[in-house]
Protein backbone atom coordinates (compact mmCIF):
# COMPACT_ATOMS: atom_id res chain seq x y z
CA UNK A 1 0.00 0.00 0.00
CA UNK A 2 1.36 3.76 -1.02
CA UNK A 3 2.25 5.48 1.61
CA UNK A 4 0.06 9.15 1.54
CA UNK A 5 3.28 11.87 1.25
CA UNK A 6 0.82 14.43 1.36
CA UNK A 7 -0.11 13.27 4.87
CA UNK A 8 3.04 12.03 6.32
CA UNK A 9 4.06 13.39 10.08
CA UNK A 10 7.90 14.69 9.78
CA UNK A 11 10.75 12.41 11.97
CA UNK A 12 12.90 13.17 14.42
CA UNK A 13 15.04 16.69 13.25
CA UNK A 14 17.89 15.29 13.95
CA UNK A 15 17.21 11.86 13.43
CA UNK A 16 20.85 10.44 14.95
CA UNK A 17 20.76 12.29 17.82
CA UNK A 18 17.24 12.52 18.86
CA UNK A 19 17.09 8.52 18.35
CA UNK A 20 19.93 8.18 20.74
CA UNK A 21 18.41 10.08 23.34
CA UNK A 22 14.75 8.51 23.26
CA UNK A 23 16.86 5.22 23.66
CA UNK A 24 18.70 6.25 26.68
CA UNK A 25 15.04 7.60 27.83
CA UNK A 26 13.68 4.12 27.32
CA UNK A 27 16.89 2.30 28.86
CA UNK A 28 16.28 4.36 31.99
CA UNK A 29 12.75 3.98 32.29
CA UNK A 30 13.13 -0.04 32.16
CA UNK A 31 16.13 0.37 34.96
CA UNK A 32 13.97 2.10 37.07
CA UNK A 33 10.71 0.55 36.78
CA UNK A 34 7.77 2.72 37.99
CA UNK A 35 9.28 6.33 37.41
CA UNK A 36 7.82 8.39 34.69
CA UNK A 37 10.24 9.47 32.19
CA UNK A 38 9.59 12.33 29.80
CA UNK A 39 10.70 11.95 26.07
CA UNK A 40 9.14 15.83 25.39
CA UNK A 41 12.86 16.70 24.50
CA UNK A 42 13.12 14.40 21.35
CA UNK A 43 9.96 14.78 19.58
CA UNK A 44 9.49 15.93 16.19
CA UNK A 45 9.49 19.82 15.37
CA UNK A 46 5.91 22.31 16.41
CA UNK A 47 3.63 21.31 12.75
CA UNK A 48 0.37 21.31 12.39
CA UNK A 49 0.52 17.29 11.13
CA UNK A 50 2.27 16.47 14.51
CA UNK A 51 -0.13 18.01 16.30
CA UNK A 52 -3.13 15.71 14.48
CA UNK A 53 -0.99 12.93 15.24
CA UNK A 54 -0.85 13.46 18.97
CA UNK A 55 -4.83 13.64 18.82
CA UNK A 56 -4.59 9.74 18.10
CA UNK A 57 -1.27 8.83 19.26
CA UNK A 58 0.90 9.48 22.24
CA UNK A 59 3.96 11.25 20.88
CA UNK A 60 6.21 9.19 23.15
CA UNK A 61 5.30 6.35 22.04
CA UNK A 62 5.39 7.87 18.11
CA UNK A 63 8.88 8.79 19.36
CA UNK A 64 9.66 5.79 20.60
CA UNK A 65 8.69 3.73 18.36
CA UNK A 66 10.47 5.34 15.41
CA UNK A 67 13.39 5.45 17.49
CA UNK A 68 13.26 1.46 17.86
CA UNK A 69 12.22 0.13 14.68
CA UNK A 70 13.89 -0.85 11.53
CA UNK A 71 13.21 -2.93 8.54
CA UNK A 72 14.02 -6.25 11.04
CA UNK A 73 11.60 -5.44 13.44
CA UNK A 74 7.62 -5.95 12.53
CA UNK A 75 5.29 -3.88 14.63
CA UNK A 76 1.41 -4.42 15.67
CA UNK A 77 -1.11 -2.40 15.91
CA UNK A 78 -4.03 -3.01 18.03
CA UNK A 79 -7.05 -0.58 15.65
CA UNK A 80 -5.09 0.23 12.65
CA UNK A 81 -4.04 3.81 12.23
CA UNK A 82 -2.66 4.73 8.83
CA UNK A 83 -0.61 7.83 9.97
CA UNK A 84 1.15 6.03 12.33
CA UNK A 85 1.36 3.34 10.08
CA UNK A 86 2.98 5.25 7.02
CA UNK A 87 5.11 7.60 9.41
CA UNK A 88 6.88 3.88 11.02
CA UNK A 89 7.44 2.69 7.68
CA UNK A 90 8.63 5.96 6.08
CA UNK A 91 10.75 7.16 8.83
CA UNK A 92 11.62 3.70 10.35
CA UNK A 93 11.57 1.36 7.14
CA UNK A 94 9.49 -1.00 9.65
CA UNK A 95 6.97 -3.31 8.29
CA UNK A 96 3.95 -3.37 9.82
CA UNK A 97 2.41 -6.89 10.31
CA UNK A 98 -1.42 -8.04 10.64
CA UNK A 99 0.21 -11.17 12.98
CA UNK A 100 0.12 -10.62 16.56
CA UNK A 101 2.46 -13.28 17.50
CA UNK A 102 5.58 -12.04 15.20
CA UNK A 103 5.81 -8.39 16.27
CA UNK A 104 8.79 -7.16 18.02
CA UNK A 105 7.11 -4.39 19.28
CA UNK A 106 3.34 -3.88 19.73
CA UNK A 107 1.06 -0.35 20.34
CA UNK A 108 -1.72 -0.74 22.23
CA UNK A 109 -4.17 1.77 21.36
CA UNK A 110 -7.03 0.81 23.74
CA UNK A 111 -6.74 -1.05 27.10
CA UNK A 112 -10.33 -2.40 27.09
CA UNK A 113 -9.64 -4.04 23.14
CA UNK A 114 -6.45 -5.68 24.62
CA UNK A 115 -5.91 -9.65 24.07
CA UNK A 116 -4.71 -11.41 26.09
CA UNK A 117 -0.95 -11.53 26.63
CA UNK A 118 0.34 -14.80 25.87
CA UNK A 119 -0.80 -13.80 21.87
CA UNK A 120 2.45 -11.85 21.80
CA UNK A 121 5.97 -13.43 21.19
CA UNK A 122 7.53 -14.18 24.69
CA UNK A 123 10.73 -15.52 23.57
CA UNK A 124 11.97 -18.84 24.44
CA UNK A 125 14.80 -20.13 26.83
CA UNK A 126 17.49 -19.42 24.44
CA UNK A 127 16.29 -16.13 22.84
CA UNK A 128 14.45 -14.22 25.82
CA UNK A 129 15.26 -11.27 23.55
CA UNK A 130 12.98 -11.86 20.65
CA UNK A 131 10.00 -11.34 22.98
CA UNK A 132 7.42 -8.52 22.30
CA UNK A 133 7.56 -4.71 23.26
CA UNK A 134 4.62 -3.71 24.00
CA UNK A 135 3.89 0.29 24.20
CA UNK A 136 0.33 0.59 26.02
CA UNK A 137 -2.09 4.12 26.00
CA UNK A 138 -3.33 4.97 29.63
CA UNK A 139 -5.07 8.27 30.10
CA UNK A 140 -2.29 8.76 32.98
CA UNK A 141 0.40 7.55 34.74
CA UNK A 142 -0.15 9.03 38.29
CA UNK A 143 -4.02 8.75 38.89
CA UNK A 144 -4.64 5.53 38.84
CA UNK A 145 -5.18 2.95 41.89
CA UNK A 146 -1.99 3.02 43.76
CA UNK A 147 0.33 -0.72 43.24
CA UNK A 148 2.73 -2.21 44.99
CA UNK A 149 6.05 -2.77 42.12
CA UNK A 150 9.00 -4.83 43.23
CA UNK A 151 12.02 -5.94 42.02
CA UNK A 152 15.34 -4.97 39.96
CA UNK A 153 15.32 -1.13 39.95
CA UNK A 154 13.62 -0.28 42.90
CA UNK A 155 15.34 -0.31 46.02
CA UNK A 156 12.60 -1.57 48.45
CA UNK A 157 9.45 -1.14 46.85
CA UNK A 158 7.76 1.59 45.06
CA UNK A 159 4.00 2.82 44.98
CA UNK A 160 2.91 3.20 40.70
CA UNK A 161 -0.82 4.40 39.59
CA UNK A 162 -1.38 4.15 36.59
CA UNK A 163 -5.13 4.48 35.10
CA UNK A 164 -6.82 2.44 33.40
CA UNK A 165 -4.93 -1.02 33.60
CA UNK A 166 -8.14 -3.82 34.30
CA UNK A 167 -7.23 -6.16 37.21
CA UNK A 168 -7.20 -9.17 34.65
CA UNK A 169 -4.26 -7.21 33.02
CA UNK A 170 -1.80 -7.56 36.15
CA UNK A 171 -3.59 -11.25 36.63
CA UNK A 172 -2.03 -12.19 32.97
CA UNK A 173 1.47 -10.38 33.74
CA UNK A 174 1.35 -12.07 37.34
CA UNK A 175 1.34 -16.06 34.91
CA UNK A 176 3.92 -14.53 32.53
CA UNK A 177 6.55 -13.44 35.36
CA UNK A 178 7.12 -17.18 36.22
CA UNK A 179 8.54 -17.86 32.76
CA UNK A 180 11.83 -15.66 33.15
CA UNK A 181 13.70 -15.27 31.45
CA UNK A 182 10.83 -15.19 28.44
CA UNK A 183 8.40 -12.60 29.43
CA UNK A 184 7.34 -8.81 27.98
CA UNK A 185 8.93 -5.83 28.25
CA UNK A 186 5.69 -2.60 28.34
CA UNK A 187 5.86 1.04 28.27
CA UNK A 188 2.50 2.94 29.26
CA UNK A 189 3.20 5.67 27.93
CA UNK A 190 0.20 9.08 27.81
CA UNK A 191 1.08 12.05 25.44
CA UNK A 192 4.66 12.89 26.25
CA UNK A 193 5.68 10.64 29.29
CA UNK A 194 6.30 6.93 29.97
CA UNK A 195 6.44 4.83 32.61
CA UNK A 196 8.42 0.95 31.99
CA UNK A 197 7.63 -2.28 33.30
CA UNK A 198 10.33 -4.98 32.53
CA UNK A 199 9.47 -8.56 32.47
CA UNK A 200 11.72 -9.11 36.32
CA UNK A 201 9.18 -6.73 37.81
CA UNK A 202 6.24 -8.06 40.66
CA UNK A 203 3.28 -6.08 41.05
CA UNK A 204 1.34 -7.00 43.91
CA UNK A 205 -2.66 -7.20 43.20
CA UNK A 206 -3.86 -7.04 46.46
CA UNK B 1 3.73 7.66 -3.80
CA UNK B 2 0.10 9.82 -4.52
CA UNK B 3 1.71 12.86 -4.40
CA UNK B 4 0.90 14.14 -7.86
CA UNK B 5 -2.47 16.51 -8.09
CA UNK B 6 -2.55 16.30 -11.96
CA UNK B 7 -5.61 13.88 -13.33
CA UNK B 8 -3.18 12.33 -15.85
CA UNK B 9 -1.24 9.73 -13.42
CA UNK B 10 0.72 7.85 -15.77
CA UNK B 11 1.44 11.09 -18.25
CA UNK B 12 2.69 12.77 -15.19
CA UNK B 13 4.76 9.92 -13.51
CA UNK B 14 6.78 9.53 -17.12
CA UNK B 15 7.30 12.66 -17.61
CA UNK B 16 8.28 12.70 -13.63
CA UNK B 17 10.98 10.29 -14.11
CA UNK B 18 12.65 11.65 -17.13
CA UNK B 19 13.22 15.19 -15.03
CA UNK B 20 14.28 13.19 -12.15
CA UNK B 21 16.92 11.07 -14.34
CA UNK B 22 18.15 14.59 -15.43
CA UNK B 23 18.47 16.17 -11.95
CA UNK B 24 20.22 12.69 -11.00
CA UNK B 25 22.66 12.92 -13.90
CA UNK B 26 23.76 16.87 -12.88
CA UNK B 27 26.58 17.96 -10.88
CA UNK B 28 26.00 20.36 -8.29
CA UNK B 29 27.45 23.65 -9.94
CA UNK B 30 25.52 23.26 -13.31
CA UNK B 31 22.38 22.23 -10.89
CA UNK B 32 22.71 25.09 -8.65
CA UNK B 33 23.02 27.81 -11.64
CA UNK B 34 20.33 26.57 -13.66
CA UNK B 35 18.34 26.53 -10.60
CA UNK B 36 19.31 29.98 -9.59
CA UNK B 37 18.39 31.47 -13.36
CA UNK B 38 15.10 29.66 -13.31
CA UNK B 39 13.98 31.48 -9.99
CA UNK B 40 15.14 34.70 -11.15
CA UNK B 41 16.32 35.77 -8.04
CA UNK B 42 13.35 34.88 -6.01
CA UNK B 43 13.77 33.20 -2.79
CA UNK B 44 13.41 29.25 -2.72
CA UNK B 45 9.77 28.52 -1.48
CA UNK B 46 9.62 27.26 2.08
CA UNK B 47 9.29 23.41 2.73
CA UNK B 48 9.45 20.99 5.53
CA UNK B 49 12.16 18.00 5.72
CA UNK B 50 10.27 14.48 5.57
CA UNK B 51 13.50 12.99 5.36
CA UNK B 52 16.66 15.63 5.54
CA UNK B 53 19.35 14.57 3.41
CA UNK B 54 21.13 11.33 4.56
CA UNK B 55 24.01 9.31 3.29
CA UNK B 56 24.11 5.70 2.63
CA UNK B 57 25.19 2.77 0.88
CA UNK B 58 23.54 1.06 -2.30
CA UNK B 59 24.49 -2.62 -3.74
CA UNK B 60 24.92 -1.77 -7.40
CA UNK B 61 24.30 -5.21 -8.96
CA UNK B 62 24.96 -6.25 -13.20
CA UNK B 63 26.36 -8.40 -15.63
CA UNK B 64 28.63 -8.51 -18.37
CA UNK B 65 27.38 -7.73 -21.83
CA UNK B 66 23.37 -7.96 -21.06
CA UNK B 67 23.98 -12.02 -20.45
CA UNK B 68 24.32 -14.46 -17.32
CA UNK B 69 23.37 -14.01 -13.94
CA UNK B 70 23.04 -10.48 -12.24
CA UNK B 71 26.61 -10.26 -9.59
CA UNK B 72 27.57 -7.57 -6.69
CA UNK B 73 29.57 -5.12 -9.03
CA UNK B 74 30.32 -3.29 -5.61
CA UNK B 75 28.61 -0.50 -3.19
CA UNK B 76 28.19 2.88 -3.91
CA UNK B 77 27.49 5.82 -1.69
CA UNK B 78 24.26 7.11 -2.24
CA UNK B 79 22.57 10.70 -0.77
CA UNK B 80 19.00 10.83 -0.63
CA UNK B 81 16.20 13.04 0.65
CA UNK B 82 12.38 14.14 0.39
CA UNK B 83 10.84 17.02 1.59
CA UNK B 84 7.42 18.64 1.17
CA UNK B 85 6.61 22.23 0.22
CA UNK B 86 4.52 24.10 2.75
CA UNK B 87 0.98 24.40 1.79
CA UNK B 88 1.26 28.39 1.58
CA UNK B 89 3.40 27.65 -1.94
CA UNK B 90 0.03 26.49 -3.02
CA UNK B 91 0.85 23.22 -3.32
CA UNK B 92 1.77 20.28 -1.06
CA UNK B 93 3.89 18.59 -3.56
CA UNK B 94 6.45 16.19 -2.42
CA UNK B 95 10.27 16.33 -3.62
CA UNK B 96 12.27 13.17 -3.49
CA UNK B 97 16.03 12.74 -4.48
CA UNK B 98 18.18 9.73 -4.78
CA UNK B 99 21.77 10.33 -6.00
CA UNK B 100 24.99 8.76 -6.31
CA UNK B 101 27.98 10.59 -3.99
CA UNK B 102 27.74 12.30 -0.58
CA UNK B 103 26.49 15.73 -1.75
CA UNK B 104 23.52 16.68 0.61
CA UNK B 105 23.46 20.32 -1.02
CA UNK B 106 22.62 18.48 -4.53
CA UNK B 107 20.47 16.43 -2.65
CA UNK B 108 18.49 19.26 -1.35
CA UNK B 109 18.36 21.15 -4.77
CA UNK B 110 16.89 18.05 -6.72
CA UNK B 111 14.49 17.00 -3.85
CA UNK B 112 12.94 21.19 -4.30
CA UNK B 113 13.94 20.91 -7.92
CA UNK B 114 11.27 17.46 -8.10
CA UNK B 115 8.79 19.06 -5.88
CA UNK B 116 8.51 22.68 -7.92
CA UNK B 117 7.91 20.61 -10.98
CA UNK B 118 5.09 18.83 -9.86
CA UNK B 119 3.41 22.29 -9.24
CA UNK B 120 1.36 24.21 -11.79
CA UNK B 121 3.35 27.79 -10.96
CA UNK B 122 6.61 26.86 -11.40
CA UNK B 123 6.26 23.52 -13.73
CA UNK B 124 6.61 25.43 -17.32
CA UNK B 125 9.68 27.73 -16.50
CA UNK B 126 11.77 25.12 -14.32
CA UNK B 127 10.88 22.52 -17.58
CA UNK B 128 12.40 25.21 -19.83
CA UNK B 129 14.78 26.63 -17.80
CA UNK B 130 16.23 24.33 -15.99
CA UNK B 131 15.25 20.91 -17.26
CA UNK B 132 15.83 21.27 -20.98
CA UNK B 133 19.10 23.17 -20.81
CA UNK B 134 20.67 20.15 -18.26
CA UNK B 135 19.21 17.36 -20.77
CA UNK B 136 20.60 19.06 -23.73
CA UNK B 137 23.62 19.05 -21.74
CA UNK B 138 23.74 15.13 -21.17
CA UNK B 139 22.94 14.64 -24.36
CA UNK B 140 25.97 16.96 -25.93
CA UNK B 141 28.16 14.97 -23.22
CA UNK B 142 26.83 11.71 -24.12
CA UNK B 143 27.77 12.40 -28.27
CA UNK B 144 30.81 13.75 -26.97
CA UNK B 145 31.75 10.23 -25.12
CA UNK B 146 30.21 8.48 -28.14
CA UNK B 147 32.57 10.35 -30.86
CA UNK B 148 36.09 9.80 -28.85
CA UNK B 149 34.58 6.20 -28.53
CA UNK B 150 34.09 5.73 -32.04
CA UNK B 151 37.22 6.82 -33.11
CA UNK B 152 38.92 4.07 -31.20
CA UNK B 153 36.50 1.62 -33.07
CA UNK B 154 37.81 -1.73 -34.69
CA UNK B 155 35.94 -3.54 -37.61
CA UNK B 156 35.85 -6.89 -37.64
CA UNK B 157 35.58 -8.61 -40.97
CA UNK B 158 36.01 -11.73 -42.87
CA UNK B 159 37.66 -11.35 -46.47
CA UNK B 160 36.19 -14.39 -48.44
CA UNK B 161 38.51 -15.59 -51.13
CA UNK B 162 37.75 -17.89 -54.32
CA UNK B 163 34.37 -16.67 -55.09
Amino acid sequence: MAIDMTTLVPGFNDTVHDSQRVFRSLLDALSRPGSIVSIDAALPNNHALRDALAARVPLAAFASLIALTDYSTPVFMERDDPMLSDALRFHASAPVTRHRDEAAFVYIDNMDAMPPLDAFAQGDAETPEDAATLFIRVPSLSEGEPLVWRGPGIADQRSVAIAGIPRSFWCERAALVAQFPCGIDCYFVAGGSLVGLPRTTHVEVS
Amino acid sequence: MSTSPEPDVAASSTARRQWMAVLARTPRDALKAAFDAALEGASAPAYDWLRAPDIGLAMVRGRIGGTGDAFNVGEVTVTRATLRLKADEGSTSVGVAVHMGRDKERATLAALADALLQTPRYADRLQALLIEPLEARIAEERRRKEAEAASTRVEFFTMVRGE
